[in-house]
């Protein structure tokens, strides 16, 4: 019997046909013999029109990513009905990703022909009384679902009766479309369910004249062309990627005829081509995008085959280099095998493997690394360097949710953590390389700008993280106002660079007992003593509130670890013992000791 | 006729050697409305042509796809 991953390798789709039948082939093993991905996801597709084909593109694409996907699509044209009924099949289907699609010209109804015998005013009129139907039907599906979803915006026409005078209208046609655009962006831009998608960039990058096969469109109501669903579906995909946690966090580079022209052995620092001229400027504007995405937050490493000495001199030296040594966290220039490199790059940065993209323009170290780690993404690269530009930008894996402040310096903290790390191999103790390193933590209580990284830092911290309760940012926010609950961030900030902030400490006072609810660290600050200056700052505040017990609970994971040593070598004594759960008291007639090559910020 | 064989037998999933003039959605049960606008794509897309809406809409059997094909200068040998 054909497995799913038969089935997948067995044809590269190409033409909208190789879809429907590797779909039909996908959706039968699937009754006959349901696949063991570890990843599924229901997806709900709302549309206004005939959207036969995106479902087949997109169970295609998805089971090839390794997830199992069971899509559920709206009876034709009953979005409304299906979105105001809370019995329907679409809420039945209880989706974890809803695409609404609604286009222009459904919501224009017959004035998408005829716009001009609407009043300036009455387009005006039009443009929040649209803005306000998405919204409330957004709304409804809010109210009963958590599920993500992605609102298409309008394809702007490019039609106008009135010709070269469209724009010379009080308010006109083509205008009211992009304000109803603006409109929504404006509407959905903090929401963190709700995330526009730009429908009318998708069309004008296929080609708007090309959008419609105008036969489709009069004899089955198809106002997208079947052609265009795979790439309909590839876009919807980059939001499938962080719902599924399959987001890549770092990007390895190999050097020569990557992030230059030519071969640094063999052609020297002068002769390599990078810079402002014909061949120079494809590696040149590669590598200024690099660095935006860097500045988003990307791990930069580079995996190169050269002697150190040549290459390390044109990162350094060379006028034109964008990416200089401080911007990556791992380098391996050396003659070791690329797969080996791979190894021990995602070792020193301390992520997954599955975490790493890899560029090369080397067809067979792109083959070795993808056999070896079938979960590093290798792009092929293509063989005219004037296309890697196009090639990276069209990279969609390194998506979020959303981005914190923390998440941007990322590229630059764990570049700053390499050279910590080289300070370590050199300083002979423990507390000597503690003290260089001049750690400065600040600590604060909740503000409306830390809440939502305090919430992120629960929701994603397994290891150093005493009884790993998550919380939602609504929850923080009610924590943070209640007069009885302490909730405190941490940043710490080192000669290398800031950390941003990645302690969280979350303490119930009570008169004489202050209970620890929640105390964590992000492994990114670990092993610096940092841990023991938080409690002691905490045990401080206590004491001068007159408590004298400090209780502090240690729920066991089987990721937290480092966290279940801390209260005993910190001087907690055990209190209860229960299965995996222990309480631990700490009398507070004693101080804390607090490590003196920190320096504490108090803000108060 | 080869290759619009392959095109049939690939979007419609059944035998090239059962497929002839007369091969119609009455006696294809795969032949739905929908497969038949994906075995239109299909057939611009391979060909390079674009048919017409009354083309899409009047074709009843292969034979007549073979016509409309001719009809566009799509050479098709035995």
């Amino acid at each position: 019997m054909d497995t799913f991953k038969d089935i997948i390798s067995s044809k590269n789709p190409t033409g909208i046909s190789d879809y429907f039948s590797l779909y039909r082939r996908l959706d039968k093993a699937s009754r006959e013999n349901p696949p063991t991905y570890d990843k599924e996801i229901k997806i709900a597709i709302l549309s206004s029109f005939t959207s036969n084909g995106i479902k087949e593109a997109l169970y295609v694409k998805c089971c090839a990513l390794g997830i199992f996907p069971k899509i559920y699509v709206s009876e034709y044209n009953q979005y409304m009905q299906e979105i105001l009924n809370p019995e329907s099949g679409f809420y039945r289907s209880s989706p974890d990703l809803v695409v609404l699609f609604i286009d222009a010209m459904t919501l224009w109804g017959d004035d998408y022909f005829e716009p001009y015998r609407r009043s300036d005013a009455s387009r005006k009129e039009w443009v929040s009384e649209k803005t306000g139907e998405l919204e409330s039907l957004i709304g409804a599906i809010k109210a009963q679902s958590s599920a993500k979803i992605i609102l298409h915006n309008l394809a702007v026409p490019t039609h106008s009766p009135l010709g070269i005078l469209e724009n010379k209208q009080g308010f006109g046609f083509l205008e009211a479309t992009e304000a109803l655009n603006g409109s929504l962006r404006e509407t959905f831009r903090s929401d963190r369910q709700v995330f526009l998608f730009d429908y009318d960039a998708f069309c004008a990058s296929v080609g708007k004249h090309n959008l419609t096969d105008h036969k489709m469109y009069y004899i089955g109501d198809m106002k997208l062309s079947l052609n265009h669903m795979p790439a309909l579906a590839d876009k919807y995909i980059a939001y499938i990627k962080p719902l599924m946690s399959m987001t890549k966090k770092c990007l390895v580079l190999d050097l020569d005829n990557t992030l230059w022209g030519g071969v640094i052995g063999e052609d020297g620092i002068e002769g390599i081509k990078l810079g402002p001229t014909p061949d120079g400027r494809p590696f040149w504007e590669f590598q200024k995008y690099i660095l935006s995405l860097f500045e988003r937050g990307v791990i930069l490493a580079v995996n190169s085959k050269n002697n150190f000495d040549d290459a390390i001199k044109a990162i350094r030296e060379h006028p034109y280099m964008v990416l200089r040594e401080n911007h990556f966290a791992a380098m391996r220039i050396n003659w070791e095998d690329k797969i080996s490199n791979i190894k021990s790059i995602a070792e020193e940065i301390n992520i997954g493997t599955a975490s790493l993209v890899f560029l090369d323009d080397d067809k067979l170290n792109q083959e070795m690394v993808r056999s070896a780690y079938p979960e590093v993404l290798v792009p092929v690269m293509p063989d005219d360097p004037s296309l890697y530009l196009k090639t990276l930008m069209e990279i969609d894996d390194f998506n979020s949710f959303q981005i914190t402040d923390e998440d941007k310096n990322k590229g630059r903290m764990y570049a700053a953590q390499k050279q910590r790390k080289e300070i370590q191999t050199t300083a002979t103790d423990l507390t000597e390389y503690l003290k260089q390193l001049e750690t400065k933590i600040t600590i604060e209580e909740a503000t409306p700008f830390t809440i939502p990284r305090i919430s992120q830092l629960t929701q994603k911290t397994n290891q150093f993280n005493m009884t790993t309760r998550r919380y939602l940012e609504e929850e923080i926010r009610a924590y943070s106002a209640d007069a009885q609950v302490i909730v405190l961030s941490l940043k710490a900030e080192d000669k290398f660079g800031d950390n941003g902030i990645t302690g969280v400490a979350i303490i119930k006072k009570g008169t004489t007992q202050w209970e620890i609810d929640s105390f964590l660290l992000s492994c990114r600050v670990l092993g610096r003593k940092i841990e023991d200056a938080f409690i002691a700052f905490i045990g401080e505040w206590a004491r001068k509130e007159k408590a004298t017990r400090l209780v502090g609970e240690l729920i066991h994971t089987p990721k937290n670890a480092p966290a279940r040593a801390f209260y005993q070598k910190i001087g907690f004594a055990l209190r209860e013992e229960d299965s995996g759960k222990t309480l631990w008291e700490y009398d507070l007639s004693r101080e804390f000791p607090f490590p003196d090559f920190i320096h504490l910020n108090r803000k108060d | 006729m080869k290759r619009l064989k392959a095109i049939l037998s690939d979007v419609l999933e059944i035998d090239e050697d059962s497929i002839n003039d007369e091969t119609s959605p009455e006696n294809v049960e795969t032949w739905d409305s929908l497969n038949g606008l994906v075995l239109v794509t299909e057939l611009e897309s391979q060909f390079n042509i674009k048919f017409s809406m009354e083309e899409v809409t009047s074709v009843k059997c292969v034979g007549e796809i073979k016509k409309a094909l001719e009809g566009h200068g799509v050479v098709l040998s035995e």
